[in-house]
């Protein structure tokens, strides 16, 4: 089989990957492109090949077909030494219960690339655990495991960082804190690759989002460039009100109003964020008033259309409020990952 | 260095040995407070030649290998199993850790502590032996019989290496079946199986790993079994010591090669 020349400027990219498990196919020829120094969000479903793809990219299953570059150069079973300038955190972070956060730390760093004994207390202070680094692991709460397991993917001071659901268990201060450090460590020109279904989180940090369903890529670019046009502004109306709703406000928006499944008076208008006022004044000159009204660019349609399934309005970070804008509101400095680190 | 230490941190270690320690001298306690109690000779005998020196050297260390044999199987299943049931190996080999490197290197510090292990667990029964022998009144002058000591090194190397195997056997059948839980209990299962199945086929298991390490640590004076399986016993080990140590030699290395290359070639998922 013939390699396909390597891509410069991709930190990461994968060519006709196929992996099945038995009869069932979980990646049906994937191809990925990340760019050297963004965050790139890689949504999918639960059982789209998010999991296995993050393990074939760190060696842990072999592909049925295809190829992977990693950094810019192909990555086969025998190239383990090219995961020496990879970080990764995948599925749920592994530790010895028995041992202490800071143990696990220079257990792990006994393996793989060379690491210097500093960088986990350097490390354990980022990610706020310095004060509980002598505890031990099966003491930690769910946070604080995931902490540690983000401490442990920056062990080798990666340039490719692999975090599969990096935000699992984190309370909002520590997921504030946690964003700004990806983003810091995309801003030094290292790339970062985020797994995740919670799709707010995504459509924060990533600059680049790829969207995969049943193990094939759907969508892929820059994360501007794909909610160009997906721009919604979602109303909640009495459930009685909504057909009158959808009728008048049909009007406004030529690409039309949908009621959202799940949510009885949901409608999601689709015209431009700042027609918000337009559409609340429609509904009230015709005698209805809404109880919510949000507006967003909205990763979770464009989502939702290319993976075929259905949404539930107002679930987790999926929706910016009315006020709220596309910035991260928490603390944001590295620091603020102390929050989570006290004492139970 | 580091997977000795992370060893010894571990709970499994220290209730492993601590358990040897506490049946061995649960035993040699017992012996001793009860042998003066004995009304016929045969158990004044026996208790005797439990726990006066220097045969009692040859009797702690049939003791230990004898269900040290056992605890080794678990041991070895039990750390090999863990790494795949915690995701630590998960871990390691997605840092770019060589597969068959680490198996190799954990198993080498189980080996090692299997060592420390034999030789704390040794010298606990010396002691156990010398207060069971104070409590039966027998005489401590054996202790440093010339002879017993100048063999003691050999049949404790000799020993070392047998429940490394037997630890090395549990470590690839916890690799084969990752799992700590399947591990141990197919360990478990190999082990009393052996045993049964040398009262049938005793020209067969006389090469199997468990019977293999108890004639390897076999005595000259006609002592045989130490290890072994319940049914290791005397009668079965039909192997002489030095052909038991080649055989041991090849179950340790054939148990390292399979979860080395298992290891090299297995999907970690979960």
């Amino acid at each position: 089989m013939t390699q396909p020349a390597p891509s410069p400027g991709l930190a990461l990219s994968t060519h006709g990957l196929q992996k099945r498990y038995g009869k069932q196919v979980a990646l049906a020829g994937l191809e990925l492109s990340v760019p050297t120094g963004v965050v790139y969000g890689f949504l999918g479903p639960n059982g789209a090949g998010k999991t296995t793809t993050m393990r074939l990219l760190t060696g842990l299953i072999k592909p049925d077909a295809g190829t992977i570059e990693l950094l810019g150069r192909p990555f086969g079973q025998r190239d383990r030494r090219r995961l020496f300038e990879v970080g990764a955190l995948i599925e749920s972070p592994s530790f010895y219960p028995y041992l202490s956060g800071r143990e696990n730390l220079r257990t792990l760093a006994a393996t793989g690339a060379p690491t210097p004994r500093l960088r986990i207390e350097e490390l354990l202070e980022l990610v706020g655990l310095s004060d509980r680094a002598r505890d031990k692991v099966q003491n930690y709460s769910l946070g604080m495991k995931q902490r540690l397991g983000i401490a442990a993917a920056l062990l080798s001071d990666p340039r490719l960082l692999l975090l599969d659901e990096p935000a699992n268990g984190l309370d909002p201060a520590g997921i504030a804190a946690m964003r700004a450090t990806l983003r810091h460590l995309a801003s030094t020109g290292k790339t970062v690759f985020i797994s995740s279904h919670i799709l707010g989180e995504v459509q924060q940090l990533a600059d680049v989002v790829g969207i995969v369903a049943a193990g094939k890529l759907v969508r892929e670019g820059p994360m501007a460039e794909l909610l160009h046009g997906e721009s919604v502004v979602r109303v909640r109306v009495a459930p009685s009100e909504s057909d009158a709703a959808t009728q008048l406000l049909g009007g406004l928006a030529p690409n039309g109003v949908v009621a959202l499944p799940g949510d009885a008076g949901w409608l999601s208008v689709r015209v431009e964020p700042d027609r918000a006022t337009e559409v609340n004044r429609v509904l009230a000159t015709a005698g209805i008033y809404a109880s919510r009204l949000e507006t967003g660019s909205d990763l979770e349609s464009l989502f939702l259309s290319l993976t075929g399934g259905s949404g539930q309005t107002g679930g987790e970070g999926t929706f910016f409020g009315l006020a709220g804008s596309s910035q991260p509101t928490g603390p944001t400095g590295p620091s603020e990952w102390q929050g989570g680190g006290k004492r139970r | 260095m580091a997977g000795l230490r992370r060893l010894i941190r571990r709970p499994a270690s220290l209730i492993t040995l601590g358990l040897l320690i506490g049946l061995l001298a649960l035993i040699f306690l017992a012996v001793g407070a009860t042998a003066n109690q004995e009304v016929s000779g045969r158990g004044r005998a026996a208790a005797t030649l439990l726990l006066t020196f220097p045969g009692a050297y040859v009797t702690i260390i049939a003791f230990i290998l004898g269900l040290g044999g056992l605890f080794a199987v678990i041991y070895g299943a039990a750390i090999a199993g863990s790494e795949w049931n915690w995701g630590t190996l998960k871990s390691a080999v997605a840092r770019g850790e060589s597969r068959s490197r680490y198996q190799l290197a954990l198993f080498g510090a189980v080996a090692l502590l299997l060592g420390i292990g034999l030789l704390v667990a040794f010298g606990a029964g010396v002691v156990v032996a010398i207060l069971g022998g104070a409590i039966a009144g027998f005489p401590t002058s054996g202790l440093d019989d010339p002879a017993a000591l100048g063999r003691l090194p050999e049949l404790i190397a000799r020993g070392w290496l047998a429940v490394v195997e037997q630890g090395a056997l549990g470590f690839a059948i916890a690799t084969l079946a990752r799992s700590q839980l399947a591990g141990i209990g197919a360990g478990i299962a190999f082990y009393f199986a052996e045993g049964f199945a040398s009262l049938f086929l005793p020209d067969i298991v006389k090469y199997l790993p468990f019977d293999a390490a108890g004639a390897m640590v076999a005595t000259p004076g006609g002592d045989q079994g130490f290890g072994g399986g319940p049914g290791g016993g005397p009668g079965v080990s039909g192997l002489d010591p030095d052909t038991a140590l080649i055989v041991v030699i090849a179950w340790l290395i054939g148990s390292l090669a399979v979860a080395a290359t298992f290891t090299e070639r297995a999907e970690i998922t979960g």
